[in-house]
């Protein structure tokens, strides 16, 4: 198992170096630049742009650009007066020596950035994966083990719904009922607050903290749940059926061993290579939640990244994000061949 | 590890991390203050504090407001980026030389007075054409840390500005030759060349006045701690900043207009969705709602506890730009649009829109016609005709020019016409915008495609991202490579000289790829030397070029501008003093804010 990792491990080194040129040049070359003003500033005086390129390193061919990002530029001389000689020593690191560079927008390292933005992120993401968990499994297990009942057919028919809810029109009707249509009897105040992650100048106080979750968590967990309940339902069909289930069963054993002890353990096993390659998701979060509840997370980093072509930051997040994904692909595959004894790599 | 593992047990491990990185969170929420002490310089230290630090003077009578905004403000010095919202915290954090009231009036902040010329502060060189502008400061303004604000700031502002490797471009820096303190509270800008915009060359919402001895020059004007950890001299100092959360200001005690600011505290809220702006402001949950659309005010109409502040003067123009090259080409005399470079064409377009009906329709009647640069104060002078809405005189018009639709596809076709175009040559063109703007623009623009298509003018509508549309040249933005015939945007000039905006939009030399923003290549010697001529401080002689110039746009139309925009901010009713300003940001008079 050991060498398995290991040889895992060295083969995802030329892919991500793969991915990262990929990307760059994607990123790089596609239509519109950070040299296009934005905001007010719609225009970006020549002189503007001279200088900014300069700084940004823009006036650098695209191949240069990429060793620079990946090694850095310190250890050969770069043009920073405009007077067209390379007469200053550059300043980047690389990212190999961990340095993502700094932000078109702000001018501070990107990755300080990424580092406040993921903690949000993965704090709303596990409170809503835990919330997902806790719902979808049970609603998984009894639909499967009371298939076409009438509860069965009631989720059924609720999944397809959450299924078919748009994300964003399920955020604004929750804000529309829970913030402005009702009221707290006692304050008058709104039961539910808009947005944020806890109420500004006072002190930390965990009810606080969890009323505004509330809302945030239930627009993503609507999706999950749906998504997740289903494939354990059926995923369970599956091994209720089998005979190892009946075997059980004819030892004489309560039903509820059966299927929470005998049958779930075994059903839950596709749900893991699931769990996993949807990790990334908890580093990227949700736009759409962070948009609307104004959560200062992953994903509205990513897109006001995007909106301004600011290619650091941008290829920050995509860089991690694919480690991300290379990193949950072999921690499923490690978790499933613990979990399956039947599955050996090497 | 046994295969005994309970997947279950695994989720939960995994939900702990994140449950603990949650509090982490909570932690970090508090971490960023560094609140400024009189007569100590406190350093922008971000040294985390672990437990969240309960002020004693939380009086109940402490008065805070809170604004909410889109976008996190890229730092505190909009001359680099100028996205609106940099400029919101600088103006509560920073002053200058000089600001712009609403109707564009200049009114000194660090100066005791504006130089002038009658008050003998600009001095000009008539056989040279340079001139001198000396500034007296006030000497009864600090820094929060007690430091006196002098010449010495100025300098170093300046030379922060132009220093060539982390300085950074700001509008008419190249027409001086340098700044010089004479005394401790004097500095005189020397320009090369008389420059009508010398007010508010170091004001404005885009220049502040930064402290030589807080900004450490070697990070550079475009990229130093300062600019996100500023030091204040204006009514606010920064207290907090959770990136794309949320900023806390608290009020700054050393504020040298005595009993101002009102307000104890501001709170400014980044909240990307409209509709929930909107909303807040409706619960009372934000006092102060920033550029608010159209569609918004209409909405708000009504509503008790909401006022919104218009600006009396406008700035944005939504606007058509003609390319008056071939598509994808730059030289209008060597390749002449084949439609569009036939004015008759572009007049019948001018009578074929009804600007009323689209203000009605799509800007709740917010949006007020306008058709000529000329029509902001003070240079609201000149006598050009409101055009006249006359379908059937446009239509008429373009059968004059040529273009006739003989084969009643609905499309007009070239026959005759004088553009050089062949016979038979359809009249369709791309009609682009940008799509941040969102429906009201896109609506607009469907609505001038269909009113033209109505008159056998085929436009195919295209819109994309500004950072696409405005792209340089060398990038292949669709407007600077000349990768279109017709788009319409809104644009203007900040403050109250237009003569740096003619010359960016109507002058030759911009008409060049990348060299400025004519990239319609309207090309007219006469134009050239009227905004050459502009640049002089008499006023009666602008006036004059000014008008001259009106007239020759108005005959040319290398735009057609259709009406204004509003500059508005929605408030509570509770706030009072704000006042909306075309020319600056509405925080430009935060200091006079009160609530009832």
């Amino acid at each position: 198992m050991g060498h398995y990792v290991i040889r895992r491990i060295l083969q995802a080194i030329p892919l991500l170096l793969i991915v990262s040129i990929v990307l760059f040049t994607l990123v790089n070359l596609a239509p519109g630049g950070p040299l296009a003003g934005r905001g007010q500033s719609r225009r970006l005086r020549p002189e503007q742009v001279a200088i900014l390129k300069r700084q940004f390193g823009l006036d650098q061919p695209v191949y240069l650009r990429y060793i620079y990002w990946l090694i850095g530029n310190d250890w050969t001389k770069i043009d920073t007066d405009g007077d067209g000689i390379k007469d200053s020593p550059g300043q980047g690191k690389g990212i190999l020596r961990g340095d993502f560079g700094n932000s078109y927008r702000t001018r501070t390292p990107v990755i300080e950035s990424i580092g406040n933005a993921l903690k949000n992120t993965v704090y709303l993401m596990s409170v809503t994966l835990l919330i997902v968990a806790i719902i979808a499994i049970p609603i998984g297990v009894i639909s499967a083990v009371k298939q076409y009942s009438f509860f069965d057919i009631v989720v059924t028919t609720l999944s397809f719904m959450g299924q078919a809810l748009p994300e964003f029109w399920l955020g604004l009707i929750l804000l529309l009922v829970f913030y402005v249509w009702l009221k707290n009897p006692l304050t008058g105040e709104s039961l539910l607050p808009a947005g944020g992650m806890h109420t500004l100048g006072v002190p930390f106080s965990p009810g606080d903290w969890a009323k505004h979750l509330v809302l945030p968590v239930t627009m993503g967990v609507v999706g999950w749940v749906t998504w997740y309940s289903r494939f354990l339902r059926s995923s369970m069909l599956d091994v209720i059926h089998q005979d190892y289930v009946r075997t059980a069963r004819a030892k004489g054993l309560t039903l509820n061993k059966v299927y929470f002890k005998h049958a779930l353990r075994n059903a839950l096993l596709p749900l893991v290579t699931v769990f996993a390659l949807d990790l990334p998701y908890i580093f990227a979060g949700s736009l759409y939640v962070e948009i609307i509840f104004a959560w200062p997370g992953m994903g509205r980093l990513y897109y006001q990244a995007a909106i301004d072509r600011d290619y650091p930051m941008l290829m920050a997040i995509l860089t991690i994000g694919t480690m991300m994904v290379i990193i949950s692909n072999l921690l499923a595959d490690v978790v499933y061949a613990k979990l399956d004894p039947r599955i050996h790599y090497d | 590890m046994d295969r005994k593992i309970k997947w279950i047990n695994l989720l939960v491990v995994v939900l702990l991390l994140g449950s603990s990185l949650a509090a982490c969170t909570g932690a970090q929420t508090t971490a960023t203050e560094a609140v400024p002490v009189e007569g100590e310089l406190v350093e922008p230290t971000l040294a985390p504090t672990a437990e969240q630090v309960i002020e004693p003077t939380l009086a109940p009578e402490k008065t805070s407001i809170t604004i909410v905004i889109g976008e996190d403000p890229p730092s505190f010095n909009p001359a680099i980026a100028a996205t609106g919202f940099d400029a919101l915290v600088m103006e509560l954090v920073m002053l200058s030389l000089a600001d712009l009231d609403e109707q564009g009036v200049a009114y000194p902040e660090l100066a005791i007075e504006l130089p002038t010329v009658e008050n003998g502060d600009v001095v000009i060189d008539e056989e040279n054409w340079t001139m001198d502008v000396t500034w007296k400061l006030r000497q009864d303004i600090q820094w929060a840390d007690g430091v006196p604000v002098t010449a010495d700031d100025v300098v170093f502002t300046y030379d922060a500005i132009v220093d060539p490797e982390y300085g950074f471009w700001i509008a008419g820096i190249d027409y001086v030759d340098g700044v010089e303190k004479i005394d401790d509270y004097t500095v005189v800008v020397h320009y090369n060349t008389v420059y009508p915009a010398y007010l508010t060359q170091f004001g404005g919402y885009l220049v502040a006045i930064w402290p030589a001895h807080y900004c450490d020059a070697s990070q550079g004007f475009s990229q130093w701690d300062c600019g996100l950890n500023p030091l204040s001299n204006g009514p606010y100092m920064l207290k907090e900043w959770v990136q794309n959360d949320h900023m806390t200001f608290e009020r700054n005690p050393n504020y040298y207009e005595a009993g101002k600011p009102a307000i104890d505290e501001v709170v400014v809220r980044i909240v990307p969705e409209e509709a929930v702006r909107k909303q807040m402001l409706l619960n009372g949950d934000a006092d102060l709602h920033m550029w608010t659309p159209e569609n918004v005010i209409a909405e708000l109409e009504g509503s008790s506890n909401v006022e919104v502040s218009l600006s009396p003067v406008d700035r944005w123009v939504m606007r058509i730009f003609f390319n008056l090259a071939a598509k994808g080409t730059t030289d209008p005399e060597a390749s002449p649009h084949p439609i569009l470079s036939d004015v008759r064409v572009r007049k019948a377009i001018q009578m074929a829109i009804d600007v009323k009906t689209i203000s009605d329709e799509f800007w709740y009647g917010y949006a007020k016609p306008v058709w000529t640069e000329f029509f902001r104060p003070p240079y609201n002078i000149c006598d050009v005709p409101q055009p006249v809405y006359d379908v059937e005189g446009a239509k008429a018009l373009l059968e004059e020019a040529g273009w006739i639709d003989q084969d009643g596809d609905g499309v007009r076709e070239c026959h005759d016409c004088t553009t050089g175009a062949e016979d038979g040559y359809k009249m369709e063109m791309d009609f682009y915008t940008y799509s941040e703007y969102g429906e009201t623009l896109n609506l607009t623009q469907e609505y001038l495609a269909e009113k033209l298509g109505d008159i056998g003018i085929k436009l195919n509508i295209q819109r994309i991202e500004g950072a696409v549309l405005w792209d340089t040249a060398e990038a292949g933005g669709i407007e600077q490579t000349g990768n279109f015939d017709m788009d319409i945007w809104d644009d203007g000039y900040s403050g109250n000289d237009p003569s740096d905006y003619l010359w960016s939009y109507y002058y030759s030399e911009a008409a060049v790829p990348d060299m400025g923003y004519n990239y319609g290549r309207y090309i007219n010697p006469t134009v050239d030397e009227l905004i050459d001529a502009s640049y002089t401080l008499d006023e009666a002689e602008r006036q004059d070029y000014f008008c001259q110039m009106a007239s020759i746009l108005n005959e040319d139309l290398p735009e057609l501008l259709l009406f204004t925009t509003v500059d508005a901010n929605a408030h509570s009713s509770r706030l009072q003093g704000v006042r909306s300003n075309a020319n600056e940001i509405v925080t430009w008079n935060v200091a006079d804010w009160t609530l009832k």
